[in-house]
């Protein structure tokens, strides 16, 4: 056998969940020919096969998830085949034109046994468990050396009843559980607020694109939120082009596709370039690279509910802005009340990497780039 | 039958017993700063030599084997090496350890039963104490060989006992020393004892200077209670180490005055007459004597050097007792770069035992 | 010197040439790097494992030792003190005990009793083990008297690929490594290695093979007959999990926990005699950590407690692929 060992799918991206096997064990296949459908941090990749051959094995089901450089599935071949030792120094007999083969192991545990080893329990706890319905893996146990005790166990099945059986994150609403919490852990958070009056503009104006615009305004009258942040090295990098990350909803969780080098192009190319990055999340076939590189983010939530928030920055970004709902609104215009459309925004800044001065002055220049009305 | 060659063994003294030197003394008789550091070191050594076994016996030092009767050699190694030389001692090298730097704090930590006692701040390079046998004559090979490999003139000084010549540690070094030519010096201590077994015992050849001679090696005997005899031997056998002209074995032969270690009792196998002829050649009284009747001494500076030694010991000692010890994950903690995940749970076993398991 | 200067290609090799590759390697990207031992320079190795040195780096940093054992380990551990990296080679095991003093009283413990002012980035290499019709003592498997030792790591490669990635490890580790070479399988297998100059890790074990059944774990030459047993076993429906545990000291346990979590059986199979072997380590550790995990006794098959025999009989020590077979049925049975 020869294993096909997982390949990094990203940059670095350090693991994979399979989500579908286009193959069975059996299976002849070409070069190429898709072999199985795998979610990375942000997207499904279809990993194709390296070369043509019979599957041997596959070393995965739906729902697990694989480390990269781990065998993803084998292929049929020759073996390491030695035959027996009779006691002289024995030869492998290079020149027998076979060729050698490359090793094949893994360091360290296989997936498959680290799933073993995560579910310790007592043969007592294990009968308790299965009369109680309650799956081990469920469960963390607190015991000595995660111990998954009586008392885990009893918790989980009251925990069932009462809630139902719990599902375990998977894909992107798991990394956004992560991120968001590694988030919470490192950045200061600051946020504040401002109406925009946008009454003056044009029926059918593309909101997204006047905000996305206007935070590049923005950027160049205060390039400090147009910034990567280092925490551990207490370091800063400002950047010169602007790559506004999109947050987009979707029932698997949150999706933020970066729309590159938004200063130095039109509004047209920005709409459709925009387009296309929904689309392909839509689809779940956006390459993890269109999801890296983002210096700021837009999280326009106002095509539903909400006027004001104070979003998650993600590191090593240092600025989020939040769009709201807009509504009419009875504001002083000219001099009397009148009712005016408001555009509610929100702007979330990490105050280790920035001023309350820099975050006001950016947010009064996109106020005024949003006044205008084109 | 012919000869095929013909081999000697020199041996060199200056000053006899009284300090009186019946011919010419060396240059470095010359050097009179040097000379008088030289005493200062020697005293400082035996001052010290007397508190650790004070403390020992009052139980606030471990076992401590007494370096009395090698302060003169000791300091002559001191004195002749370079900074940039590698020490590579036996264990009753405390003259020479005060010269390349090693506090009198970390001579007591070693000796007070902490391992922090070899982490030597003032030379870093130098070896740590060698306990078993002839052990580091094979690491002061490699050390030299590594100076050589480098091109560094730089060289090496070995200590061991006369004990540790029957060893094939030191027969197997300086056969190596001879054979790649290195930088080193074998400074030989004879005290004619190996704990209870005397010299005599050891072997049968009648110097140990000529096991040099079996390796290629010159070999020479000083009078290891002769400061001048074995300064002069020192100097010469490091210029020609540097010199890249090879290694020497020195026997520098003197008497061990006290028991072999603080745990030994030297009267169940020494007469006391035997011992009172050792110490009528003490090489400290040697040197002062040869410094008074040359206008060097006085009766004053002796009083004054004897109370600033005391002194020092006497801070030396503060400090040592005011040292806490280390935490008992050390024992862990210094055993690899990083400790082996392998490991971690017994590091945290030791942890839950020490105050509570804060660690 | 640069790491530039050795290109990287891909050859196919023995494990003996994977050692020569990687010590080419190690010493083209580090000049601390030298070589030290009976026979390794002009004459290359009475293996062969240090061929070509001496052309490539030259006799300062390639060579030729006295023929002292206790000397060779106790100038290494000079050299490493200041800061060389030196490979020593012990011609076989079974001359290694002379510098056992230098390896147990010196290497292992110069970091610890100098509180890290000094320490020992060393290898000690040996080639080990039956099975090769040759003389008495150059046939034992030894690693449990190192293995027993704080302050050293023993290592033990079973493939061309692992020899290579694990030896360069071994000498960019700044601590001392016993690295034990199995000479029967020193040209048993040839694969194909990348000279890529890319270590493995040490201190873990390595899963050469995936099952469900039951934990087969060895080290060194025996990972050949382990491999076919597993080949046989997996003929009658028995699926295999075969570990190479690589690091012999310190063990990396928690894989072979994972693994026995899983299959709930473990067969130990080394070369070496059974009592106080290494094997009996990772039974204890199985005990005290996957206890409730086993459904069936840990079992070993080991080399007898006592002297290899001369090469007539040597055959009859070996663990064999029958010995490794039946003790799997053993303990599936239950």
């Amino acid at each position: 056998m020869k294993n096909f060992k997982l390949p990094d799918l990203g940059e670095g991206l350090p693991e994979a969940e399979i989500v579908e096997w286009h193959i069975k064990v059996g299976d002849t296949v070409d070069v190429d020919q898709v072999l199985v459908s795998v979610e990375t941090a942000k997207a499904i990749v279809e990993v194709p096969s390296p070369q043509a051959g019979t599957i041997a094995k596959l070393y995965g089901e739906p729902g697990d998830i694989i480390h990269t450089g781990e065998p993803l599935l084998a292929f049929e071949g020759e073996g390491d085949d030695t035959g027996t030792v009779v006691g002289e120094l024995k030869s492998s007999g290079k020149g027998d034109g076979n060729g050698a083969q490359q090793d094949q192991f893994i360091v360290g545990a296989a997936p498959s046994s680290k799933r073993a080893r995560a579910n310790r329990a007592t043969p007592g706890v294990r009968a308790l468990a299965e009369r109680l319905g309650v799956g081990l893996e469920t469960i963390k146990g607190s015991g000595p050396g995660g111990l998954i005790t009586t008392d885990d166990v009893h918790k989980q099945a009251s925990h069932q009843k009462q809630l139902g059986d719990a599902e375990p994150l998977r894909g992107t609403r798991r990394t956004m559980a992560k991120n968001m919490a590694l988030s919470h852990a490192q950045v200061v958070p600051v946020s504040i607020f401002e109406d925009v009056d946008i009454g003056d503009w044009k029926k059918g104006t593309d909101i997204t694109m006047r905000l996305v615009q206007a935070i590049g305004k923005a950027c160049q009258v205060v390039p400090e939120l147009n910034c990567w942040f280092d925490g551990d090295n207490l370091s800063r990098q400002l950047l010169n082009e602007v790559h506004v990350g999109i947050a987009v909803d979707t029932p698997e969780g949150l999706f933020v596709p970066v729309l590159r080098d938004i200063t130095h192009r039109s509004q047209k190319d920005l709409r459709q370039g925009l387009e296309n990055l929904r689309e392909a999340v839509a689809t779940r076939k956006i390459p993890p690279k269109e999801m890296q590189g983002a210096t700021i983010t837009l999280s326009n939530f106002g095509t539903m509910t909400g006027q004001y928030a104070n979003p998650i920055v993600s590191p090593p970004q240092v600025a989020i802005v939040g769009a709201g709902r807009i509504r009419d609104k009875v504001v002083p215009y000219n001099g009397t009340a009148t009712i005016r459309r408001i555009l509610p925004l929100s702007l979330t800044f990490d105050h280790r990497a920035a001023t309350g001065g820099e975050a006001s002055r950016f947010l009064g220049a996109m106020v005024q780039a949003l006044n205008n009305a084109s | 039958m012919r000869q095929i060659h013909e081999f000697h063994v020199d041996s060199t003294r200056y000053l006899d017993d009284h300090g009186k030197p019946p011919g010419e003394l060396p240059p470095q008789a010359g050097n009179t700063i040097r000379v008088l550091a030289a005493y200062r070191n020697m005293v400082l050594t035996r001052t010290f030599d007397s508190k650790a076994i004070a403390l020992q016996r009052t139980g606030k030092c471990g076992t401590y084997p007494s370096v009395l009767g090698h302060e003169v050699v000791g300091t002559a190694i001191g004195q002749g090496m370079a900074k940039s030389d590698v020490f590579v001692p036996y264990y009753r090298d405390q003259a020479a350890h005060l010269l390349r730097g090693v506090s009198l704090t970390e001579l007591l930590l070693y000796w007070g039963g902490d391992e922090r006692g070899s982490a030597w701040q003032n030379c870093p390079e130098d070896l740590p104490i060698s306990v078993p046998i002839a052990t580091q004559c094979c690491h002061a090979v490699g050390v030299a060989a590594a100076m050589k490999i480098r091109d560094e003139n730089r060289a090496v000084v070995c200590c061991i006992g006369d004990g540790g010549t029957s060893k094939g540690d030191f027969l197997e070094s300086i056969n190596l020393a001879g054979a790649w030519h290195l930088p080193v010096v074998f400074v030989v201590i004879n005290n004619q004892w190996a704990i209870s077994t005397p010299r005599s015992l050891q072997s049968g050849a009648e110097t140990i200077a000529q096991k040099a001679i079996s390796a290629g090696l010159p070999g020479h005997i000083v009078d290891g209670n002769d400061y001048f005899a074995t300064v002069e031997a020192l100097d010469t056998a490091l210029d020609r180490a540097h010199g890249g002209k090879g290694a020497t074995v020195i026997e520098a032969v003197t008497y061990r005055l006290g028991d072999h270690t603080t745990a030994d009792d030297a009267t169940r196998y020494r007469t006391a007459e035997d011992l009172k002829r050792a110490w009528e050649k003490d090489g400290i009284k040697r040197l002062q004597n040869w410094l008074h009747d040359n206008g060097h001494w006085s009766p004053d500076k002796e009083k004054s050097l004897q109370a600033e030694c005391k002194q020092t010991v006497e801070r030396a000692v503060e400090k040592y007792l005011a040292m806490e010890a280390e935490p008992p994950t050390a024992m862990l903690d210094y055993l690899f770069e990083t400790l082996p995940a392998a490991l971690q749970p017994q590091r945290e076993q030791i942890a839950s035992k020490y105050r509570g398991g804060d660690l | 010197m640069s790491r530039a200067k050795r290109s990287i290609e891909t050859r196919d090799v023995t494990l003996v040439e994977a050692v020569n590759m990687a010590l080419h390697r190690a010493m083209a990207d580090d000049a601390n790097v030298v070589v030290l031992g009976e026979d390794i320079a002009t004459n290359g190795g009475v293996f062969r494992a240090t061929v070509g040195l001496k052309e490539a780096f030259g006799f300062k940093r390639v060579m030729d030792t006295p023929l002292a054992e206790n000397l060779i380990a106790g100038t290494a551990i000079g050299m490493a003190t200041q800061g060389l990296r030196p490979v020593a080679e012990f011609q076989f095991m079974g001359f290694i005990y002379a510098g056992m003093e230098q390896i147990v009283s010196h290497a292992a413990r110069m970091r610890n009793r100098t509180r890290g002012r000094l320490h020992c980035p060393l290898v000690f290499r040996a080639p080990f083990g039956g099975g090769i019709h040759a003389p008495e003592h150059h046939s034992e498997s030894t690693e449990a008297l190192f293995a027993h030792i704080p302050g050293l790591r023993v290592v033990i490669p079973s493939s061309p690929q692992r020899a290579y990635g694990l030896l360069l490890a071994a000498i960019r580790n700044p601590d001392p490594v016993i690295f034990l070479e199995p000479k029967r399988i020193y040209r048993a297998v040839t694969q194909s290695v990348e000279d890529n100059g890319e270590a493995l890790p040490l201190d873990t074990c390595f899963t050469l093979r995936e099952g469900d059944d039951v934990t087969l774990i060895t080290w060194g030459a025996c990972v050949q007959e382990t491999l076919q047993a597993a080949d046989k076993l997996a003929e009658q429906g028995v699926s295999c999990e075969v570990i190479d545990v690589a690091t012999v000291s310190p063990l990396d346990r928690e894989t072979l926990l994972c693994s026995v979590a899983k299959t709930g059986r473990a067969v130990i199979v080394h070369e070496a005699c059974r009592n106080g072997g290494v094997g009996a380590e990772v039974a204890a550790s199985i005990a005290e950590g996957a206890f409730l995990d086993l459904q069936a006794p840990v079992v070993r098959v080991t080399g007898y407690d006592t002297i290899m025999p001369y090469y007539r009989n040597e055959q009859y020590y070996l663990p064999q692929v029958e010995d490794i077979v039946k003790a799997v049925e053993q303990v599936i049975a239950l």
